[in-house]
């Protein structure tokens, strides 16, 4: 039974019982003649009970009452996520069959239906709010990425407006300076070049890219080669989806090419150097061979075959000296080393250049250690080093100058400078003579050269054999070429050789 | 009296086959190492013909010869430049700025030079004879 039936049941029991106590008393009925007090304790009590019955219903629909009153009160001040908490909790306490039930119920339903609805939409907020993120994430990610390529980058939009640089663009071609707002192609003052390209793209739509080298001035002032292209930015067209339209935006990317031309320079100098180089004894040889052609006596025949055969093998020197610097370049170098005395390559080194030295009346002195002074080397390889700083030395001496070799001990290493009286070299030149290529300005003048004479002699001492090669000088004085090997015993020769074997 | 020929080059190889040949030839010759030297050589004993090379140390054959050419007595010295520099140095217009008799490319033959030397002093001399 419901509690709603009860109610009413007690309510009207209580009714029906006071009317029928009323009744019976206002009767006289089944009591005959008894006492007036009787009848009124009769009615008294009745009147009593009916009371209780009737305050009993009142105080359970005053219950029921409040309890929606507080819900209402709740779903007024709570937040929208306690509503169905509290429209729950007061649908449990209020009693079943009550007369608020129903309307709550509808308030719950509603509110239910409100929430979810209300979730949907949070939902659909979030996951737009996550897209957002995303999408300036990526965007900033897109513009960190552009502006941390080192190679200037412009984006230029239909109308010659700056729509993207990045910060090696700015600085290139002073963007910085520009004023804020607008930020045209027009106002780039420093590469006049750059803005007839773009025009060139849109007015050749059949080029998607042009390139072309461009000389530009940077941020110190040091002129720099650039290759600048142009292309198209990718839209696709209106009336063709599968073109692309040229009158949209282009975009600008400088390449800074100047060291590939500095390279290219010095490969083509380097070229006509040893060609150059080649010509001279191959000049000589072409010169005596015609002059053996006519020679009568057995003497001047013999003194020119002499000088071919010397010119040839400085051809040959030649030669191999360009054959081992590619073979350095290539890293196919073949090492055989062996214990042996340092002082039988240095002696064989001034004898291969002493004939280029007498020839400029250049004295060589030879002062070798009284030691052993064994080295652990290949000799070819380090003969070919020794004679390079020779050469080298004999080369930038003039005429009646002096060429001393020595060699000695130092510590556990093996030492031997090459020292001359030649024109010397500034700070500067004495560590970039071991750049390959690098040629002293002035030296040029003085003799042909390939460049290539000391760095392989570098090469050979310090990656070959582990040894240095360094050079104290002094402009005008001279120069002092020195050597150090680590030094091995006289008997480790055998368990050299043995190792190698 | 014979004709003096001035050598300059750095190569003495070259310098010693040429001056044999010119000798052989009935020329005097006199050989310089570099650029300096040769314009010394010049100024000491007026050459009747000039030989350079043109990569020398000190001056440059180019040099010596833009040198020679500023002093009037020596506007008509016949200049031969020898070059192992091929196609680097334009030919045509170096003979035609400086007045050259002729642009040898090295290796050279003694016996060609010989030949240019004798027609050169030969046109020179028929040129001095018609008045």
């Amino acid at each position: 039974m419901s509690p709603a039936r009860f109610d009413t049941i007690v309510a009207v029991g209580g009714l029906v019982l006071a009317s029928a106590c009323t009744v019976a008393y206002l009767a006289g009925w089944g009591l005959g003649e008894e006492s007036i007090s009787s009848r009124a304790g009769l009615l008294a009590g009745s009147a009593l009970l009916s009371a209780a019955l009737l305050s009993l219903v009142l105080c359970r629909m005053n219950r029921n009452a409040q309890l929606a009153k507080r819900f209402l009160d709740t779903i007024c001040e709570a937040s929208d996520a306690n509503h169905q908490v509290a429209a729950r909790d007061a649908l449990a306490a209020l009693d079943a069959g009550s007369s608020w039930r129903p309307l709550l119920k509808r308030i719950e339903r509603t509110l239910a239906d409100r929430q979810s609805r209300l979730t949907d939409s949070e939902t659909t907020r979030a996951a737009i709010e996550v897209r957002c993120r995303r999408a300036l994430a990526d965007q900033q990610r897109m513009s960190d990425i552009i502006s941390s390529i080192p190679e200037p980058i412009l984006v230029v939009d239909g109308y010659d407006d700056i729509l993207l640089s990045n910060r090696s663009a700015n600085e290139l071609l002073g963007l910085d300076g520009m004023q804020a707002g607008r930020r045209a192609l027009d106002q780039i003052e420093r590469c006049q070049r750059l803005i007839a390209l773009v025009g060139e793209l849109r007015r050749y739509p059949s080029h998607m890219i042009r390139t072309e080298s461009i000389e530009l001035e940077d941020l110190r002032g040091t002129r720099r080669w650039y290759n600048v292209s142009v292309s198209a930015l990718a839209a696709p067209r209106a009336d063709d989806p599968t073109g692309v339209d040229p009158s949209g935006g282009v975009v600008v990317v400088f390449r800074d090419t100047t060291a590939l031309r500095k390279v290219q320079k010095q490969h083509a100098e380097f070229v006509s150097s040893a060609s150059h180089e080649m010509k001279a004894p191959l000049s000589g040889i072409k010169a005596y061979v015609e002059l053996l052609a006519d020679a009568t006596d057995d003497a001047t025949r013999e003194e020119f075959v002499n000088v071919i055969n010397g010119q040839a093998e400085r051809l040959h020197r030649l030669v191999e000296n360009l054959l081992n610097i590619a073979r350095v370049e290539a890293g196919v170098v073949k090492v055989s080393k062996h214990a042996q005395p340092l002082n039988d390559i240095l002696a064989e080194a001034v004898r291969v250049v002493q004939p280029s030295a007498e020839l400029k009346q250049i004295a060589i002195a030879y002062e070798p250690s009284p030691l052993y002074l064994g080295v652990l080397v290949d000799r070819d390889l380090m003969l070919q080093a020794a004679i390079n700083l020779l050469s080298n030395s004999i080369k930038y001496t003039r005429p009646s100058g002096k060429v001393t070799v020595s060699s000695r001990l130092v510590g556990d290493n093996v030492q031997f400078d090459v020292e001359d009286t030649g024109v010397g070299l500034s700070e500067e030149d004495c560590v970039k003579i071991f750049d390959k290529f690098y040629r002293v300005a002035k030296d040029k003048e003085m003799a042909p050269g390939t460049g290539l004479g000391l760095p392989l002699a570098k090469y050979l001492v310090e990656d070959v054999h582990g040894g240095r090669l360094s050079v104290t000088s002094k402009l005008g004085v001279g120069s002092r070429f020195t050597i150090t090997l680590p030094m091995v015993a006289r008997g480790s020769t055998l368990v050299a050789a043995a190792a190698h074997v | 009296m014979s004709k003096r020929v001035l050598l300059c080059d750095d190569e003495p190889y070259i310098t010693a086959a040429a001056r044999f040949k010119l000798s052989q030839a009935g020329y005097d010759v006199e050989c310089a190492c570099d650029g300096q030297a040769g314009w010394e050589a010049i100024q000491r004993q007026r050459p009747d013909v000039l030989v350079t090379d043109c990569q020398m140390p000190q001056m440059d054959g180019l040099q010596l010869i833009a040198r020679v050419r500023s002093v009037a007595e020596l506007a008509n010295l016949p200049i031969f430049l020898l070059t192992g520099k091929g196609m680097e140095l334009p030919h045509a217009e170096l003979k035609l700025r400086w007045g050259l008799r002729a642009v040898l490319d090295k290796p050279f033959s003694p016996k060609e030079l010989v030949r240019h030397i004798d027609e050169a002093l030969a046109d020179q001399s028929a040129a001095a004879a018609t008045p």
